[in-house]
């Protein structure tokens, strides 16, 4: 492998990057939004007309099997919010996500173009925001931090454009 | 160029209204084409309404035609202020669109067989916002045109300059692209609305629909000879498309920009910044790689979808690419040597694949039942299995990865392949995945999310991939020393 070594990288890896667990109320928020999800699945089994059909002497059985996936998507869902986390480093934006399919995401703010908070219903019950970061030429947001609450997310806001800001001045010096 | 004479208000050319009025003609008639010709619709209204009020209600829809015409004629203005572009339109609702010069990612001009005659041109520019902020001006004078562009892009040379070409299509390139490219689907996809048709002149013109009467009694002759007639028509099909589409194909350097003319009838003349330039891909269709042959496309931010409107270079032979790459970026030489991703890869394609086979089985079980005897069932299992093993091996195989020079090349494919290339200071964000199985094996995906869409690197080692990572932040940022701001808590 023909690796340029750069020396800039010997100082920044991206593993060792200290991260910051996200607002611990990110977890039952997240839990109770998978719990109203299969809830519905469940509901729906449950009162779905089957007539005469052989599947009617199955329908307990489903129903009691679509709500131990959700129980067990519930606990997924708790687990991997718990271990979610980010940091903000000096030009760069990184999140871990990600339970059986671990994730570490790394957004380089010089590519960073604007940023928005948004919070559904259920986030704002639990006091909690997200911040969508988007990059040129990217029909969606690339980074999306879920679980902030509004001071956290203000702030990171904040300094996420005063980068912004710094890069532009970069630029056009 | 006057630098007063584009500050004044512009208008479009009045040929372009003629222009516009027959492509809209011909835009519309190719969409309604079915629901006009199909199942005899056409006929049925004129049945229904008559033959002069089909005629009035034609010649009031072309008055209507003609004032929305004019009235977007007398709306539509451009002029230059300092380095911006200020174009006002709009029908009902004034628009007013603003691009300043260092914004420009790409300058095209278009000019159609019905066009040539005026001396008019189509002028599109791509701002960095992408092509779906494309802003045409869609009937222009020539000299209006290449006023523009060199305010716009000061370097593009005017159409009667004469520069030599460091890369023209050859016939030789131009018939194997058009036999290898895609532009078979896009000739089928043109011509599909008159099947309708064709399948109703057949029905009224020929003396007998039995198909036996038609076909010849020996069934290897009847194969063989439907085989050729279908695999000739869209050869040809495709061969026609390409030569409509990249005739006369000729690439100028231009310092800081690429220059490409092209097309039979309808000229084209494409402008690429190469400071603008995102990613360089290397396409080679299964068909491309049998015959030697491949194309380039040049990404840039916000890239179009449609292919004519992309900045590709067709009918590279001979190896070609390994010379026009460093024209795009000094300095960038093809790979010597090519990693390839760990063996595991291949052993997860197999279960998927295998998994699918075994579901493909058991519901072509469950539907045709005792149709198929039991070797019938072994043969096709066994086929599927070999098809699996050899598509999880041809995956593999034509992965693969290179680093060298601050560029990172990519490559994937099944029968053809695509070569990604991208210095590392043009990735946008990186993603670093494992899953259980990759953990285990210390192995880990790298998704490298580009100008033009995501780039995966599959099972390579966990290592190597964080690296990677890191010297794309690295290439991004001049420093990542790590800093945990203080004051945000969750």
């Amino acid at each position: 492998m023909s690796q340029d070594a750069s020396p800039t990288v010997e100082q920044s890896r991206l593993a060792e990057t200290p991260l910051q667990p996200f607002s611990p109320r990110l977890a039952p928020c997240l839990a109770l939004h998978k719990a109203v999800s299969w809830l519905l699945v469940v509901l729906a089994l449950t009162w779905m007309p089957l007539g005469e059909s052989e599947l009617l002497a199955w329908r307990v059985w489903l129903v009691a099997g679509a709500a131990g996936l959700g129980a067990l998507g519930v606990a997924l869902a708790w687990c991997e919010a718990r271990r979610r986390a980010y940091a903000l480093r000096e030009h760069a934006l990184v999140q871990r996500r990600g339970l059986l399919v671990q994730r570490l995401q790394a957004l380089p703010l010089a590519r960073l173009q604007h940023i928005e908070t948004r919070s559904n219903p259920l986030e704002r019950c639990f006091g909690l925001v997200r911040l969508a970061c988007f990059t040129a030429g990217g029909r969606s947001a690339d980074v999306v931090l879920e679980g902030l609450s509004p001071a956290s997310a203000d702030a990171l806001k904040q300094q996420l454009l005063a980068r912004l800001h710094a890069n532009a001045e970069e630029t056009s010096a | 160029m006057n630098r007063e004479w584009l500050g004044e208000w512009q208008r479009l050319s009045p040929w372009a209204m003629l222009s516009l009025l027959l492509m809209q003609a011909a835009e519309q008639g190719r969409q309604h084409l079915p629901l006009l010709l199909g199942a005899g619709a056409g006929l049925t209204l004129l049945d229904a309404v008559g033959w002069r009020e089909l005629l009035l209600a034609g010649a009031a829809g072309l008055f209507l035609a003609l004032l929305l015409a004019w009235r977007y004629y007398l709306r539509f203005r451009f002029r230059i202020e300092e380095d911006v572009l200020v174009v006002h339109q709009g029908l009902f609702e004034h628009r007013e669109f603003k691009l300043a010069a260092r914004h420009v990612q790409q300058i095209a001009i278009r000019q159609p067989l019905h066009m040539r005659p005026f001396g008019v041109v189509e002028w599109q520019v791509v701002p960095m916002a992408g092509d779906a902020a494309r802003i045409i001006l869609p009937g222009i004078r020539q000299s209006t045109a290449d006023a523009l562009s060199a305010r716009l892009a000061p370097a593009m040379p005017a159409p009667d300059t004469v520069q030599p070409p460091h890369y023209a299509v050859t016939v030789k390139g131009l018939l194997l692209h058009g036999l290898s490219s895609r532009s078979v689907i896009v000739a089928a996809a043109m011509l599909s609305p008159l099947v309708r048709p064709l399948e109703r002149w057949l029905h009224d013109a020929a003396p007998s629909l039995a198909l036996g009467d038609w076909l010849p009694n020996a069934p290897l002759l009847l194969a063989a000879l439907g085989t050729l007639a279908l695999f000739t028509l869209l050869m040809l099909l495709s061969i026609i498309a390409t030569v409509w589409r990249y005739f006369g194909f000729r690439l100028v350097d231009d310092g800081g920009r690429q220059i490409q003319t092209r097309g039979l009838l309808q000229r084209q003349r494409q402008s690429l910044t190469l400071e603008r330039l995102q990613v360089v891909e290397w396409v080679e269709t299964g068909l491309g790689r049998l015959l030697g042959c491949g194309y380039l496309i040049c990404h840039q931010f916000g890239g179009a979808v449609d292919e004519d409107r992309r900045f590709v270079v067709p009918g590279i032979i001979d190896g070609k690419q390994r010379e026009l790459l460093p024209a795009f970026w000094p300095g960038v030489t093809w790979p010597a040597e090519w990693l390839a991703v760990s063996r595991y890869y291949q052993r997860v394609l197999l279960l998927r694949g295998g998994l699918l086979a075994v579901l493909l089985l058991a519901g072509g079980g469950a539907l045709l039942g005792d149709a198929l005897t039991a070797w019938q069932w072994l043969l096709l299992g066994g086929v599927l299995m070999a098809l699996v093993v050899l598509g999880a091996h041809r995956r593999w195989r034509c992965q693969g990865w290179a680093h060298s020079g601050g560029y990172l090349w990519v490559r994937h494919g099944l029968l053809g392949r695509r070569t990604h290339v991208f210095a590392l200071h043009k990735g946008i964000s990186v993603d670093v995945r494992q899953s259980w199985l990759q953990r285990r094996r210390g192995l880990a995906t790298l998704h490298l999310h580009l100008a033009h869409g995501r780039v995966a690197l599959p099972f390579i080692e966990h290592a190597t991939a964080l690296l990677l990572a890191d010297e794309l932040l690295a290439a991004c940022g001049p420093s990542s020393v790590v800093e945990i701001p203080g004051q945000v808590t969750p």
